[in-house]
C-alpha cells in the first residue's frame, strides 16, 4: 500500500524525482531503561520464550523486538536479512517502495533489458550480411515497455515469495515485511518507526540505497524539465531528441540504449570524454565508439539553461569552454526540439528522513554513511551495506556485505567482511565494456613505472568477418613485479559482458601472466586473445 | 639456415612463435633442421622459417578451411536466425516470412577463408618461411619427398622431421550408397547450395553442430544417433544439448544405424536406417545426407610405417610419447594425428610451440593434455573445463566429490519467452578440504566467452570457495558461476530464483 502512495502518480512529467523520495525509508527506536533491561534478561532465555514476549510486547509504545531489523528492501538488504534467517535470526525487512530495490526496479534488470533491445537493432543491420532476408523492420517502443515492466512486476513477487520462504530454522517463523517509511527515533536503543509503530533489534542494517542526482533550477535554470535514469525507465514512447549530460557509466549506457533504438542522442561531457576514471585505453575507446556509433558528443561543455517550447519541447542551452585554453572564449549553442533531457551527474545517498544524526549514525560530506571494512557505522549495533555506503555501488557488492554481514552477526564469523578490491564490472555500452582491478594509471601510481607492465591487443571480432558494420575489441592487462602479476584487466567488444567473470576468479587468486599464458585458449572466441597476448 | 613444412591443417596467426635462433643449427649434411609435414594450427605454430606444403585446403588446416572458423561463422548466423524470432518479441516488427539465402551466407564464409588463406601466406613469407604447395612422405628417417600437384618431386633432408597432419571426416564402410552420394563436414561449408532437408549422422560434436546451424537456418534437420550424444563429454550436459536442440526444431533418431543411401530419380536421397530398439527398418528421403561419424588421421600416403613409425593398428593414429617423440627417435607427431591427444586447434597450436621450443633447447616444458577446456558451439552452446560428473565419480568415488549445479535463466531469455530450461551449471569438486574444482560445466549464451576466464581459474587451482569469494557480475549468465551452491547431494530445487 505504501509504496503506491509514495509512488504517486506523477504529478509532473519529471517525477524521477517522487521515484527518489519513494526509495526512502525510515527507522526508530523507543524503549525506557526498564524495558531494556527486562530484554536483555529475556534474551537470555529460550528463543522461544523469547519470540513469544516479543510478539506480546507490540502493545501500544513498546517497540516490536527482532534479531536483526533491516531497513531497505533492495539487493543488499534482502541478502542480509535472507542470510540473517537462514542462519536462525528473527529478520524483518522495512521497505516503502517495491521490493527488489535499484537493481530490479529502475536499475540493472530494466537497463539490461533495453540493452538486449538495442543489441538487436544492431544484429539487425548485420542479418542481410549474414543470409537473411528481411523486409522494413520498424521498433515499436511500447511492446518492450510493456513487457519490461510485466517482468519486473515478476521479479518483484518473487522476491516476496524468496522473503515468504527464507523459514528460520529454529522457529519456524518467515522474515516478516514491513511496508513504509523508516525513522530512527530518540530512544536510548536504536529503535525505528514506521506507519506509528515502533521496532528495535540489537542488530539495525541500513540498506536504503541511492537515487540519480537532478540538478535545482538555481543551478540550471530549467533543470527541472530534464529525467534521470529512474525517469527513463517510465518513458512511453521512443524520445525522437535526445540529450544525456554526463560522462559516467549510466550516460554513456543511457545513451547508448536511446541512439541505438533510434533517437537522434547528443551526450554533453564537461571533460574531453566518457569514464574519465576508467583505464585511459578504455575511455579513449569508448568516446571514440559512441561517437562511431553516431552519437553526438559535447566536450569541455555543460548546460547553461533549459527552456520549454510552446510545442512542449525543450530547448537545451550549452556552454562549451575548452578549461585547457586560457584564452578559450566560452562558446554558447543550443539543441532544439529536446523531448528528453537526461541528467546522469551521479547518484546521492537515501539518508534523509532516517534521522541518522539522532542515533549517531555519522555521514560523509556527500551524506553517504561512512562506515568500516565490517560495514559498522559510527553508532555500535547499526550497520549500512550498499549504495548508501556511497562506495562500489554494485548489486552483488551489496549482496555480498549483506550476507558477510549476517554471518558475521549471526554465526560467529568475527572476521567475514567483503573485499573491496578486484571487483569485476561491467558497462552495457555498445559494444560493452570490462574492468577488473587496477588501471595502468592507478599501477604506476602505487608500484612505480618501472614495475608496471602492460599488454594491448586490439583487433575485428570474428562475428565481424562477414558483416560490413564493423566493432572493435580492445584488450589490456595490466601486471606488476617480476613475477608479471595481473592486476588489471580491461577490455571493449562484443562478449566482453560475459567473457570477464572467470578472468576475474583467477585475478583473485593472484594469477600471473604466465597463468594466463599457460592456459589454453579456447578456439575461437574472444576472450582467448587473453591468454594468446604477448 | 631453414625449416621445412609442409600443409596440412588449421590456425596461422600463432605462426612463427619461436625466435629460431639460426646460429645454434649446425645443418651438417640435411637440408634442414626441422621439416614439419602439415600447415595446419600445430605444424604452423612448430616451423618458423620453412617450407610449406599444401594438401586439398588453401594454407591453415581444418581450422580455417573446414572447421572452426565456417563453423562459428555458420552458428553465429544460426544464432542470428534466433535473434529475428526474439526481436519481435523485443518490440522489433519484423515483416515476415523471414527467408534465408545459403549462397550469400556461403559466399561471405568462403571469402573470408580465401581471405585468411592469402593472409597466411602473406605470413610465410614475411617470415621467409618457403611454403610449397606439395604432398609429403617419408622416404626415410631424415628424407622427406614432396609431390606437386603437376607431379612435380622435390627431396629434402632434415635433421628432424615433425608430422602434424591432422585428421579428415571418415565415411562408413559397410553402407552401400554412403560415399558415393554423401558429404562430409569437409563439403558442407563449401557448398554453393543449400543442403536442403539434411539427415546427419552421428553425434560427435561436429555432428551435433552441423545439424545445429542447419536446423537454425530453417533446414530441415535430422541427426541420426547410434548410441550416447557427445561421447566423453559429460552426459547430463550433453543431454540438456541435445533436449534444447529438439526444443528448437531439431529432430533426433535415437538408437538407429543406417543401412543404406540410395539416389532416386528425383534426385532425392533415400536412406534406409535400423531402430535398434524395435529392429525394424525405417525410411525417409533427403537432399543431403552428411556423415559426422568421427575422423580419421592422415597418414595413409605418408609412408610411416616403412620408416618404423609406430601406428595405433585400430585408430591409425601415431602412437606418441609425452614429449610428442614417436618410435622413431627424431620424428615427432602432435595435434590430430597423435594417438589420444584431443582434437582441438589451441593444443596442436600450443603443443607445436612447445615442442619447437624444445628442438630449439630453449626449454624443456612438456605440453600439459591434461583439463582442456572446450566449447561445443550447438544452439545452445556448452563450454567445459576438467573431469565430467561421470569421470570424477569414477576417479574419485561417488563419496568423495560434492556436485554443485544451479538452473538458471539468462535474462536474454526472459523478455523473448524462450525456454531456458537448459540452461545449467555444474561444478564438480572434490567434497573434502577446499573443495578443489575438478570439473566445470556450462551451458547457455556464449559459453565459449564464459568458459575461457573459469578455465584460467581452474587451470590456477580455484576451489569452491575462489568462487564464491568473486564478487558476481550483474546481470550476466557468467555470475551465475560465482553464485552456485546447492550441491546434488543437498537434493535441494537448484533453480536460481531473483537476482
Amino acid at each position: 500500500m505504501q509504496w503506491i502512495l509514495s509512488g504517486d502518480p506523477p504529478i509532473r512529467p519529471n517525477n524521477c524525482l517522487w521515484c527518489c523520495v519513494c526509495f526512502l525509508v525510515m527507522a526508530m527506536i523507543q524503549f525506557s531503561r526498564t524495558q531494556t533491561s527486562l530484554f536483555s534478561l529475556l534474551r537470555l532465555l529460550s528463543p522461544f520464550y523469547r519470540h513469544k514476549v516479543s510478539r506480546r510486547s507490540m502493545a501500544s509504545d513498546a517497540a516490536t523486538r527482532f534479531d536483526f531489523l533491516v531497513i531497505g528492501g533492495g539487493s543488499g538488504g534482502l541478502a542480509g536479512a535472507r542470510r540473517a534467517a537462514e542462519l536462525g535470526a528473527t529478520a524483518t525487512v522495512i521497505e516503502s517502495h517495491k521490493l527488489g530495490g535499484t537493481c530490479v526496479n529502475v536499475g540493472c534488470v530494466p537497463k539490461k533489458v533495453m540493452w538486449n533491445t538495442a543489441v538487436h537493432a544492431e544484429f539487425l543491420h548485420d542479418h542481410s550480411d549474414y543470409g537473411f532476408d528481411i523486409g522494413n523492420v520498424q521498433f515499436n517502443w511500447e511492446t518492450i515497455k510493456a513487457k519490461r515492466d510485466a517482468y519486473v512486476s515478476r521479479l518483484n513477487h518473487i522476491y516476496r515469495n524468496n522473503l515468504d520462504k527464507t523459514y528460520n530454522n529454529k522457529r519456524k517463523a518467515k522474515i516478516e515485511t514491513i511496508q513504509g517509511h523508516a525513522r530512527f527515533t530518540n530512544d536510548p536503543e536504536p529503535t525505528v518507526e514506521v506507519n506509528g509503530k515502533k521496532y528495535t533489534a540489537p542488530h539495525i542494517l541500513i540498506a536504503t540505497g541511492g537515487y540519480p542526482s537532478l540538478l535545482s533550477d538555481n543551478d540550471v535554470p530549467g533543470a527541472n524539465h530534464g529525467i534521470t535514469s529512474d525517469g527513463f525507465f517510465e518513458l512511453e514512447s521512443l524520445p525522437k531528441r535526445s540529450v544525456i549530460v554526463g560522462a559516467g557509466y549510466i550516460a554513456v549506457e543511457m545513451a547508448g540504449i536511446l541512439s541505438t533504438l533510434g533517437s537522434k542522442t547528443s551526450v554533453i561531457c564537461r571533460q574531453t570524454g566518457v569514464l574519465r576514471n576508467f583505464d585511459a585505453f578504455i575511455s579513449t575507446n569508448c568516446t571514440k565508439e559512441l561517437q562511431n556509433s553516431g552519437i553526438e558528443l559535447w566536450k569541455n561543455t555543460q548546460v547553461k539553461s533549459v527552456s520549454k517550447k510552446d510545442n512542449g519541447l525543450l530547448e537545451v542551452t550549452l556552454v562549451t569552454k575548452d578549461q585547457e585554453k586560457k584564452n578559450d572564449e566560452e562558446k554558447i549553442n543550443t539543441i532544439q526540439e529536446v523531448d528528453c533531457l537526461l541528467w546522469a551527474i551521479g547518484r546521492e545517498p537515501n539518508t534523509s528522513g532516517l534521522n541518522l544524526s539522532q542515533v549517531g549514525v555519522d555521514i560523509d560530506e556527500r551524506g553517504f554513511i561512512i562506515v568500516d571494512e565490517f560495514q559498522n557505522t559510527t553508532r555500535k549495533g547499526i550497520y549500512a551495506v550498499g549504495d548508501v555506503c556511497g562506495k562500489a555501488l554494485l548489486t552483488p557488492v551489496a549482496i555480498a556485505a549483506g550476507r558477510k554481514l549476517a554471518h558475521r552477526l549471526f554465526e560467529g564469523k568475527k572476521d567475514a567482511k567483503v573485499d573491496y578490491s578486484n571487483i569485476p564490472s561491467v558497462v552495457f555500452s555498445h559494444p560493452p565494456i570490462g574492468s577488473v582491478g587496477l588501471t595502468e594509471e592507478e599501477a604506476i601510481k602505487s608500484r612505480g613505472k618501472e614495475n608496471v607492465k602492460s599488454y594491448k591487443k586490439s583487433f575485428t571480432p570474428m562475428y565481424h568477418a562477414i558483416t560490413t558494420r564493423k566493432t572493435q575489441c580492445i584488450m589490456k592487462m595490466v601486471c606488476v613485479g617480476k613475477e608479471e602479476k595481473v592486476v588489471g584487466l580491461h577490455m571493449q567488444g562484443i562478449g566482453c559482458d560475459e567473457m570477464l567473470q572467470g578472468f576475474a576468479v583467477a585475478i583473485k587468486m593472484g594469477a600471473t601472466k604466465a597463468d594466463f599464458d599457460n592456459t589454453i585458449a579456447i578456439h575461437p572466441t574472444s576472450s582467448e586473445e587473453f591468454v594468446t597476448m604477448r | 639456415m631453414h625449416t621445412f613444412s609442409c600443409v596440412s591443417y588449421c590456425i596461422i596467426s600463432l605462426i612463427l612463435e619461436i625466435k629460431w635462433q639460426g646460429v645454434w643449427f649446425v645443418t651438417g649434411t640435411f637440408d634442414y633442421d626441422l621439416v614439419v609435414i602439415g600447415g595446419g594450427s600445430g605444424g604452423l605454430a612448430c616451423s618458423k622459417e620453412g617450407k610449406c606444403l599444401s594438401t586439398k585446403w588453401g594454407i591453415g588446416g581444418t581450422c580455417v578451411n573446414v572447421g572452426c572458423i565456417p563453423k562459428k561463422l555458420m552458428h553465429q548466423a544460426a544464432l542470428l536466425g534466433t535473434a529475428l524470432k526474439d526481436a519481435q518479441k523485443y518490440g522489433w516488427q519484423v515483416p515476415g516470412p523471414i527467408s534465408h539465402d545459403w549462397r550469400t551466407m556461403a559466399e561471405a564464409v568462403q571469402n573470408h577463408i580465401r581471405s585468411l588463406n592469402w593472409g597466411h601466406r602473406v605470413q610465410l613469407q614475411d617470415k621467409k618461411v618457403t611454403y610449397l604447395n606439395m604432398k609429403g612422405r617419408l622416404v626415410d628417417e631424415h628424407t622427406v619427398q614432396g609431390l606437386s600437384k603437376t607431379g612435380k618431386e622435390t627431396t629434402l633432408t632434415a635433421k628432424n622431421i615433425v608430422i602434424a597432419t591432422g585428421g579428415r571426416p571418415k565415411y562408413p564402410t559397410h553402407v552401400p550408397g554412403a560415399i558415393e552420394h554423401s558429404i562430409t563436414s569437409d563439403d558442407i561449408f563449401w557448398l554453393k547450395e543449400s543442403p536442403g532437408k539434411t539427415l546427419v549422422v552421428g553425434a560427435s560434436y561436429v555432428a551435433l553442430e552441423c545439424a545445429g546451424f542447419l536446423t537454425g537456418l530453417g533446414l530441415d534437420t535430422t541427426v541420426m544417433v547410434r548410441s550416447v550424444p557427445l561421447r566423453g563429454f559429460d552426459q547430463q550436459m550433453a543431454g540438456l544439448v541435445t533436449d534444447y536442440m529438439e526444443a528448437y526444431g531439431t529432430k533426433f533418431c535415437w538408437k538407429s544405424v543406417p543401412k543404406r543411401v540410395a539416389k532416386l530419380s528425383c534426385g532425392k536421397l533415400q536412406v534406409t536406417w535400423t531402430d535398434r530398439q524395435t529392429g525394424q527398418d525405417q525410411q525417409d528421403s533427403f537432399d543431403s545426407v552428411l556423415w559426422a561419424i568421427g575422423r580419421a588421421p592422415e597418414t595413409k600416403t605418408l609412408n610411416l610405417e616403412k620408416v618404423g613409425i609406430k601406428l595405433n593398428k585400430e585408430s591409425g593414429k601415431i602412437l606418441v610419447g609425452a614429449d610428442e617423440s614417436t618410435s622413431v627417435p627424431n620424428i615427432y607427431a602432435f595435434g590430430d594425428i597423435g594417438e589420444g591427444r584431443p582434437e582441438l586447434t589451441p593444443t596442436a597450436i600450443k603443443a607445436g610451440k612447445l615442442l619447437a621450443r624444445r628442438l630449439t633447447g630453449q626449454s624443456s616444458e612438456l605440453m600439459n593434455y591434461d583439463n582442456v577446456a572446450t566449447t561445443v558451439f550447438t544452439p545452445l552452446e556448452y563450454g567445459c573445463v576438467g573431469l565430467s560428473e561421470e569421470e570424477a565419480e569414477s576417479r574419485h568415488g561417488k563419496d568423495s566429490i560434492e556436485v554443485y549445479h544451479a538452473f538458471y535463466k539468462p535474462l536474454e531469455f526472459t523478455v523473448a519467452e524462450r525456454d531456458g530450461s537448459h540452461c545449467y551449471i555444474k561444478v564438480v569438486c572434490e567434497r573434502g578440504g577446499d573443495q578443489r574444482i575438478l570439473g566445470l560445466h556450462f551451458t547457455g549464451p556464449n559459453a565459449g566467452e564464459v568458459t575461457q576466464g573459469f578455465a584460467m581459474g581452474f587451470r590456477c587451482g580455484a576451489t569452491m570457495n575462489h568462487l564464491k569469494e568473486t564478487v558476481g557480475i550483474h546481470p550476466t549468465c557468467a555470475e551465475e558461476l560465482t553464485k552456485v551452491n546447492i550441491s546434488k547431494r543437498s537434493g535441494l530445487d537448484p533453480t536460481v530464483t531473483g537476482c
